[in-house]
């Protein structure tokens, strides 16, 4: 047997509640009821007298109609349950639930230990307070100076500016409150934001993430990942590396020799140093003819950080250590030592985009194809 | 799904689509109907009678257009000298010089390993003591002590135990000569081999001789030479390079020890025992000459295993210290072996004398305890490195915990094979313990290494952070989140977490 009061009517019992307790409940039955037998009554009977006396009768009937749940069963029994085979009752009050408030309604005693958000809604429903003001305040206001007289003037302004600070303090007040005090429905303070690590998703960082994406062959990540961790290892346990002036890391990071303390911070400082910020795209157009010209183009954080990685990888190709994990890390450290071509080859890119960047934002001369 | 139409809605339609469809000559001249790649083929083909607007073949010309051949990828660099990518991957460092000294370390010693107010810290190794543990291979590679400053391991609740145990075999009066045979179990990644590594030093603090078997494997994967034991015994093999390996093993990190203790028996079978030599002398030569490293094997371990001097030998005799014996990978002695007899039939692990010698120390012993002296067998099996069938351990296993938890062998509650199962009696014999005679020999236990506690893995974690190589604010809570990612305190996954790093804040 399905239970009495289940989730569904539970949900719309709350808003019943809401609406009045006392305004006068015609149900949709009864309606129905009071203006078929309306309609009947003009159609077969047209003396007055009768259609008055039938309406008084449907009248009383709504106002001393029975409960709602009664009448459901009534209803059902007659529908329902001689159509059902195995005459199983099945009323909508079975089958929907009864509204709360009405079993609050007829029993004081469950009122009594109802909930304390439908105890204040009924005392709420009963005192007809609002919870808000829907008067202006600009009026009180304004009636408020013109009775502050000539030798008031001060006294006034006293109690205006005590006035104006109480209720400063009041919603300084009520701002701290709600920092400290906890949201509704909360057991324990809300967490902070979490920092985007502790998303298993997104665990590991960006850059690290694309690091090992980048050296990732035939979509075999498990074993990316292993070398990156002996990346990571060796940057850790090798010499803090000697940085070139000429070759400089970017500013802000540590020192060199708290670098291998924190090697992730290590990886991302040497990208991050050596990675281009334009790239130079050949373009068609701009000098007739059909040549190209590499025309320089800004990179996001992320294309900057692949083009690094990239020539990073490509020079690691070239040593000769027995690891592919130990000859990228090797080219990692000389990077941050500035000893390696990858500098080079940034700085090719920034010689070939200055001679470009005249064409920056100008328009091909020719039409492009399509 | 049901179609919407019945079978007499379709038997009109069946009966004049006869009439509809294209006669069969027509349908013959397109091909077959339910091929459309091979008519395509068919009719682009060209004949043999030569027609106009054709193609002839050339004597054997392929009909079919040949595939565009991938090329080859050929490897420019020279491949890395031989030996060097294994050297590669078996090298173990034990230092890296950036990790933050830690302050206040204490290290492990005849105090400090009995010390409970010290349960949860790490201990630092003794220098001295790195070269003894290196030359026993009681590092692994894939432990983690390259990113910290100096090998240190957690004092943990099994730590101590052993600990005391180490500390009353040594000092009590009472407690001497006493022996635990432990078979260390437990999760993956849960300390089985530290926990060895942590028995060898305190062998090395306490002055025992330790033999260790770091690979169990070593022994029966057929990488190392064999031979039958004598005429004799046909069915039993002696591994005597495996057996030099060994001496050289002992020696190199006993030296102190053997070098203190000389011959005092007689041994007919080895000539080059002379009675007064050092023990350290008569290893050595078992380590140089590997045709009779088994025989020096049997002498130094009569020798270490006598409770008196032979008649005639009374000056040479000094007391005898306790042994420890480690065995990592018990699970590949439990299978047949990869070596081949005679009959080119694989030979059980049971029947090379090496194995044979160390797995019957389990049981106890008939006039005397397996280990006279005293002393620990731990035998280590692993979770990742196992043969592939090793079901009759993990029954035995079973076995051997109920025994030492007092069921009878005979009572409904001893646990069983299932029925059907393939199972090894060999196995199920060498691991039936019953109970000694003698009272200081220690029944055979099964010890499962859980997850550290609490307490435990915060002074793991601290040790991390104090290290330089944990940037975070270590409180109880992060503690014991970490705690329960590492399944409960699993101290290798406890490390996994520590050496994360997490920068983005």
């Amino acid at each position: 047997m399905p239970p009495l009061l289940n989730l569904f009517a539970a949900r719309t019992a709350v808003p019943a509640l809401r609406v009045s307790a006392a305004a006068p409940r015609v149900s949709l039955s009864a309606a129905a009821s009071k203006s078929h037998s309306a309609l009947s009554q003009r159609r077969w009977n047209s003396s007055g007298s009768d259609g008055k006396k039938e309406s008084e009768e449907a009248q009383r009937a709504a106002t001393s109609m029975p409960h709602v749940s009664e009448e459901a069963a009534e209803v059902s029994r007659i529908m329902d349950k001689e159509k059902r085979c195995d005459g199983v009752p099945s009323t909508p009050e079975l089958q929907q639930g009864t509204m709360v408030s009405e079993i609050l309604s007829r029993d004081k005693e469950a009122a009594k230990h109802a909930p304390k958000v439908f105890q204040d809604q009924i005392k709420k429903a009963q005192s007809g307070s609002r919870s808000f003001s829907t008067s202006a305040r600009r009026g009180q206001l304004e009636e408020q100076k013109p009775s502050g007289g000539d030798a008031n003037a001060d006294a006034s302004d006293a109690a205006q500016a005590a006035m104006v600070q109480s209720m400063i303090a009041q919603v300084t007040e009520q701002a701290h409150a709600a920092q400290h005090e906890l949201a509704p429905g909360l057991k324990f303070p809300a967490p902070e934001t979490l920092p985007r690590t502790e998303n298993y998703r997104s665990r590991y960082e960006p850059l690290l993430e694309q690091f090992t994406k980048m050296m990732m062959r035939d979509g075999k990540l498990g074993i990316a990942e292993k070398n990156m961790n002996f990346i990571l290892d060796h940057l850790r346990s090798s010499p803090p590396p000697n940085l070139n002036p000429r070759r400089p890391l970017l500013p802000g990071g540590p020192p060199a020799p708290q670098l291998p303390l924190n090697p992730v911070k290590y990886l991302t400082l040497i990208i991050d140093s050596v990675a281009p910020i334009i790239k130079n795209k050949p373009m068609k157009g701009f000098t007739g003819g059909g040549a190209s010209v590499p025309i320089p183009v800004p990179l996001a954080e992320r294309q900057r950080r692949r083009a690094a990685i990239k020539w990073i990888l490509d020079a690691s190709d070239k040593r000769r250590d027995t690891k592919f994990a130990q000859r990228v890390a090797n080219e990692l450290v000389a990077v941050a030592e500035g000893r390696s071509g990858v500098w080079d080859r940034r700085d090719l890119v920034y010689k070939v985009g200055i001679q470009g960047r005249a064409l920056v934002g100008a328009k091909p001369r020719t039409r492009s194809r399509i | 799904m049901v179609s919407p139409f019945c079978w007499g809605c379709l038997t009109p339609l069946r009966q004049t689509s006869r009439t509809i469809l294209p006669s069969p000559s027509t349908a013959v001249s397109r091909g077959p109907a339910f091929h459309t790649s091979a008519a395509l083929q068919f009719m682009g083909r060209p004949s043999q009678g030569g027609k106009k607007g054709s193609t002839v073949l050339k004597f054997r010309q392929p009909a079919v257009a040949a595939m565009k051949k991938k090329k080859k990828f050929v490897e420019k660099a020279r491949p890395p000298p031989v030996g060097e990518r294994k050297a590669i991957r078996k090298r173990i460092v034990l230092s890296n010089p950036n990790a933050l000294e830690v302050e206040g370390l204490q290290e492990l010693s005849e105090e400090t390993m009995v010390d409970s107010r010290l349960r949860g810290t790490a201990l630092a190794l003794p220098v001295p003591m790195l070269d003894q543990l290196r030359a026993v291979q009681a590092f692994k590679p894939k432990q983690g002590w390259s990113i910290f400053r100096r090998p240190c391991t957690v004092l943990r609740r099994e730590t101590l135990e052993l600990g005391r145990f180490f500390d009353n075999v040594t000092g009590d009066v009472e407690r001497r000569g006493a022996v635990i045979k432990k078979i260390v179990g437990g999760a993956r990644k849960s300390g089985k081999s530290v926990h060895l590594l942590q028995a060898m030093a305190m062998g090395f603090i306490k002055k025992w001789v330790v033999f260790t078997i770091p690979e169990a494997q070593e022994l029966v994967s057929a990488t190392s030479s064999y031979a039958p034991l004598s005429e004799e015994n046909p069915n039993l093999y002696v591994q005597n390079e495996a057996t030099a390996a060994l001496l050289s093993r002992t020696v190199a990190a006993n030296k102190d020890v053997l070098s203190g203790l000389r011959v005092s028996q007689n041994h007919p079978t080895v000539p080059a025992a002379k009675p007064g030599m050092t023990l350290e002398d008569l290893a050595k030569t078992g380590a140089q000459d590997q045709a009779s490293a088994w025989a020096v094997f049997q002498a130094l371990w009569k020798e270490l295993t006598a409770t008196g001097p032979a008649p005639g030998l009374e000056k040479h005799y000094t007391p005898r210290p306790p042994i420890l014996v480690t065995v990592d990978g018990l699970g590949h002695w439990m299978t047949e072996s990869q070596y081949r007899n005679a009959q080119f039939k694989l030979i059980h692990a049971h029947d090379l004398v090496f194995v044979r010698h160390f797995l019957s120390l389990l049981k106890p012993g008939q006039d005397q305890p397996s280990l006279p002296n005293g002393g620990a067998l731990l035998y280590a099996t692993s979770t990742t490195n196992n043969p592939p069938y090793v079901y009759t351990l993990d029954v035995a296993l079973k076995q051997v915990a109920a025994r030492d938890a007092g069921v009878e062998p005979s009572s409904p509650q001893f646990p069983q094979p299932e029925p059907y199962s393939k199972t090894d009696p060999r196995v199920f014999e060498v691991l039936e313990s019953p109970k000694s005679k003698h009272a200081q020999e220690g029944r055979l236990q099964h010890q499962i290494l859980g997850g550290v506690t609490h307490d435990e893995a915060r002074g793991f974690m601290e040790y991390f952070a104090r290290s330089g190589l944990l940037q975070e604010t270590i409180s109880d809570g992060w503690v014991s989140e970490k705690w329960t990612l590492a399944g409960g305190g699993v101290i290798g996954e406890l490390e996994r977490i520590g050496k994360r790093l997490r920068v983005a804040a």
